[in-house]
């Protein structure tokens, strides 16, 4: 089982990188903000803590509007605002806090080294054009040792797995694989979901993402056209399915099975 | 049904479980009348083989009579006496029709975690994590062998047992580790350990013409064990400074043509680089100790053959490339590829030119299962091979 992906999206790596990254920043802001606080110089008495939480909030609105859009240029400068606006209230802080100022400082100097690439990401991302493009190309193939015509057979018959190739306007190809092995059967879809690569992320977590069910559902096509039947195990008694995985039961046999 | 199950590290319990079920229509069930431990049982029994759960059964040396058989075997009767392949191959694979069984690309429902942990998967194997599928294994009374129409060898009755029982593993993996070694005659084959599979792996180089097999170990009971029954030199490695040295002497400087490593990921030896392999090994940091293996690989003779057939799972630190690429060794190694040896062994414990039960030592009830894994664990007894009975 192969599976072979191509990102055509707008955004690179280094805006998805910067996403996460005012997720996680944002979060540990709302959940420990006096920690935070202390940790850049400041009191962590109730007004700056509560700048703390309400900057944390910030951070999480940008990071869920960088990676959620397919094209996120305003939130990418918004980041940058919000580089500008910590400076500001660090700067305040070494001023208000004299003995602490090496702290400030270092923060300083984080907020600073984050600054040079959400400016040169914004920039990138303001010189893109056109429709914005978020997919994401993924293709599986898998080998079945039998006839072309005896794969296209069991293909017809495989209603169910039809039907999902189809909801998700995928494509499908079979080609005679070289050396006598049989018959390579590829197939084809764009992936964009709901929510951008946080959607990804989520469905993909949970095992609810295509490429996972596909990659299921191949493995099952396989055995079912070259053994016959679908491999079950004790602790996988219905067939594997990823999703499942982390329930799997012992290697028991069932109580009762069922056929 | 009573089976041995794994219930953590260091532990095996005997237990009541369901009796298996046909699930499949190429299913058979079989009534095990003798199984055994294997050294590669020991991996999981110290908790080196990832992904087993609390209750797995273990074991994949069995043999028994078939009671049930789905619709689909037509080779078999029910009443037929048969020794089972630890790995479980469909048969109609690309894999399976040029004999690379263990590989087979249908019989592991767990393929997507051995893809992620080796970059392709494995066949399924009986009672061997779940890893290599989750399948109940045979250290019980009772199994379900899927593809029972591709694995399992009908046996006559008239031989026994213990003389049939290894062809479902340490035979054919001794076998195939001496193959490997391209034997045409006057060789030198070294090989270490001398567990079940460096017996089998010594009487096989023999049997295939090897010159002279040295057979390396650190209990003189096992070496014994050979001498006598297989009429191989050994070497006890704790009475050398280095082995490597030992066995150049021992060749007149050459070294040995092919090498046998028959020990795997729990190799013992004594110095600072075990140290070093041990507490790299305890703290997960890597999961193999391979010493053996680099020992094998040193002692090698320029263009000669190194052979694994010891049990590997993960990642090996200070592995010597150096010496295998600019020596011009050549590494062969795999799962054995059982039901590819079934006859031909088969037909040579037959024609007498070997009887395997030379190495069982221990024959214990299938309630004993616990102290059967004590007792190989720590080579209490003399033990080299535990045969359970259900």
């Amino acid at each position: 089982m192969a599976t072979h992906s191509i990102r055509k999206t707008d955004k690179g790596s280094l805006a998805r990188f910067l996403g996460w990254f005012s997720i996680g920043l944002g979060t540990a802001q709302v959940a420990a903000p006096r920690a935070l606080c202390r940790l850049v110089g400041a009191e962590g008495d109730g007004t700056s803590r509560k700048v703390m939480r309400l900057m944390g909030a910030r951070e999480l609105t940008q990071g869920v509007g960088i990676l959620a859009r397919p094209r996120p240029t305003g939130w990418l400068w918004s980041r940058v605002g919000g580089d500008a606006l910590d400076l500001g209230l660090l700067a305040a802080t070494a001023v208000r806090n004299p003995d602490r100022r090496l702290r400030a400082a270092l923060a300083i100097a984080n907020v600073a080294a984050v600054t040079a690439p959400d400016i040169a990401e914004s920039l990138r991302l303001s010189r893109q054009q056109g429709e914005p493009n978020d997919g994401k190309r993924i293709r599986k193939a898998v080998t079945i040792k039998k006839d072309r015509t005896d794969v296209e057979a069991a293909w017809l018959g495989a209603a169910d797995l039809r039907r999902k190739i189809e909801d998700a306007k995928a494509s499908v190809r079979f080609a005679k694989a070289p050396g006598d092995r049989g018959t390579e059967l590829a197939v084809e879809y764009t992936d964009a979901p709901l929510g951008g690569d946080l959607g990804r992320t989520t469905v993909k977590l949970i095992g609810r993402d295509l490429a996972t069910q596909l990659s299921d559902d191949l493995r099952r096509f396989k055995q079912q056209v070259e053994t016959g039947e679908i491999v079950r195990s004790d602790s996988t008694p219905a067939g594997h399915l990823l999703s499942n995985h982390l329930k799997q039961r012992p290697a028991q046999p069932l109580e009762e099975a069922t056929r | 049904m009573k089976a041995t199950c794994w219930m953590g590290r260091n532990s095996v319990e005997v237990e009541d479980v369901p009796d298996p079920k046909i699930l499949n229509d190429r299913d058979a069930i079989v009534r095990i009348t003798s199984t055994a431990i294997c050294g590669s049982d020991l991996h999981l029994y110290d908790g080196y083989i990832p992904t087993m759960k609390r209750g797995d059964i273990l074991g994949h040396e069995f043999m028994g009579e078939v009671v049930e058989k789905g619709k689909a075997v037509e080779n078999l009767e029910v009443g037929d006496r048969v020794v089972v392949p630890f790995p479980i191959s469909c048969g109609n694979c690309w894999a399976c029709e040029h004999e690379l069984y263990s590989l087979c690309e249908n019989s592991n429902p767990n393929a997507r975690l051995a893809e992620k942990m080796f970059g392709y998967p494995t066949a399924g194997i009986f009672g061997y994590s779940h890893l290599t599928g989750g399948f109940a294994g045979g250290q019980a009374e009772y199994a379900r062998v899927p593809f029972a129409d591709v694995g399992p060898i009908k046996i006559e009755n008239g031989v026994s047992d213990e003389s049939v029982l290894f062809l479902s593993d340490v035979f054919p993996t001794g076998y195939m580790g001496a193959e490997m070694c391209d034997i045409s005659g006057g060789e030198v084959i070294a090989i270490w350990g001398a567990g079940p599979v460096g017996q089998f792996a010594a009487a096989s180089a023999k049997l295939l013409g090897a010159e002279r097999v040295i057979l390396i170990d650190r209990f003189d009971y096992r070496l014994e064990i050979a001498r006598k029954n297989t009429g191989v030199e050994t070497l006890n490695y704790e009475e050398v400074d280095s082995v490597p040295e030992a066995l150049k002497e021992l060749t007149g400087g050459r070294g040995p043509d092919a090498c046998i490593d028959a020990v795997g990921m729990e190799a013992h030896h004594h110095g600072a680089l075990y140290a070093y392999d041990r507490v790299k090994q305890a703290a997960r940091m890597e999961s193999e100790r391979a010493f053996a293996l680099r020992e094998a690989i040193m002692s090698c003779r320029n263009g000669g053959i190194v052979s694994i057939v010891g049990v590997y799972g993960g990642l090996v630190d200070k592995f010597p490339i150096g010496a295998v690429m600019n020596r011009g060794l050549t590494i062969r190694t795999g799962q054995c590829h059982v039901h590819r040896y079934l006859k031909p062994l088969l037909e040579r414990i037959q024609n007498g030119e070997i009887d395997p039960s030379f190495i069982v030592t221990h024959q214990l009830r299938l309630s004993d299962a616990p102290r059967g894994y004590e007792l190989f664990k720590h080579k209490q007894d003399d033990c080299l091979k535990v045969v359970l009975k259900p």
